[in-house]
């Protein structure tokens, strides 16, 4: 019933479909920078390449930030909810925390952002 | 002076009326989703573009489109652009491949799958151009297109009985 010719079209038309699945409802790619902001300036943006530690001066004092193995992350910061701490490791385009009592922030960068903005 | 209608004039008016019956009959029916039907007015383009050729198929897929939608009321609006382009799309594409191949290296089978992914194909193009430009109209892509895959093979199979019947009563 189908032609060597028909198979052809027929694999290809597999490995079109197999393609848009990875391609458009994939992962996102972990992000490779990270931005920080104090306020509503831009503080620093930061490569997630490299493990080290970050202090940032915010308005109470200062906070942590660890990078480590693509991620980024508060250990401490000088408020007293810790929310930003315990908000965990971000490693996810468009993810995104922030001690607002200290304001500051830190934003995933990514190729593809999972969202463009956020209301609380 | 009186025209007088040729045989292929014929043949299209006849083809299309019966690829416009499908058209509507499927659009009686459900849908899971918006996009994915089985498009099975598919069978008659692919039967007649490698029983008569790839002229005869542009015909009647394009009076079928636009016959049906009058039918349905939907001439001239969104729906009808989107059904017009994707059969504009399964055309053009059906043209290339028998311009550069002739008609006999690919069965129905091939073209069918062929036409309805140029089809769905065509039909994003023109959505996210003219209606929604945003690019989560294409997270829609991927279930669209592996329904476009399966009902390409199935309206292929059934072209393909069909023209043995038409070949071989």
């Amino acid at each position: 019933m189908m032609t060597y010719a028909d198979r052809v079209v027929l694999v290809l038309g597999i490995a079109l479909v197999a393609w848009l699945y990875a391609h458009y409802w994939g992962a996102d790619a972990p992000g490779h920078y990270a931005r920080i902001l104090v306020g509503n300036n831009e503080h620093e943006i930061v490569s997630l390449q490299t493990d080290h530690e970050i202090r940032v001066a915010g308005t109470l004092g200062t906070s942590r930030l660890e990078v480590r193995e693509g991620k980024i992350r508060f250990i401490d910061s000088p408020c007293r909810g810790k929310q930003c701490v315990h908000s965990g490791w971000l490693s996810y385009g468009g993810e995104f925390t922030a001690c607002l009592p200290n304001r500051i922030s830190i934003q995933i960068l990514g190729r593809h952002p999972r969202f463009d903005a956020i209301n609380f | 002076m009186v025209l007088q209608p040729t045989r292929d004039d014929l043949r299209i008016a006849w083809l299309t009326a019966l690829a416009v019956s499908i058209h509507l009959l499927e659009s009686a029916l459900p849908s899971p989703l918006p996009g994915v039907k089985p498009g099975l007015a598919n069978v008659i383009t692919v039967a007649v573009l490698i029983y008569f050729g790839w002229a005869m198929a542009a015909w009647i897929s394009l009076l079928r489109v636009t016959a049906g939608s009058v039918l349905l009321g939907t001439f001239l609006s969104p729906t009808f652009v989107l059904s017009l382009s994707g059969a504009v799309a399964s055309i053009f594409v059906l043209g290339l491949v028998t311009l550069s191949t002739g008609r006999t290296l690919l069965g129905p089978v091939g073209y069918s799958i062929l036409a309805s992914m140029a089809h769905v194909s065509g039909q994003f193009a023109v959505a996210y151009l003219l209606f929604i430009p945003h690019p989560g109209l294409f997270r829609l892509l991927p279930i669209v297109m592996s329904a476009a895959l399966l009902f390409g093979v199935l309206s292929g199979i059934i072209a393909h009985h069909m023209l043995r019947r038409l070949t071989h009563p």
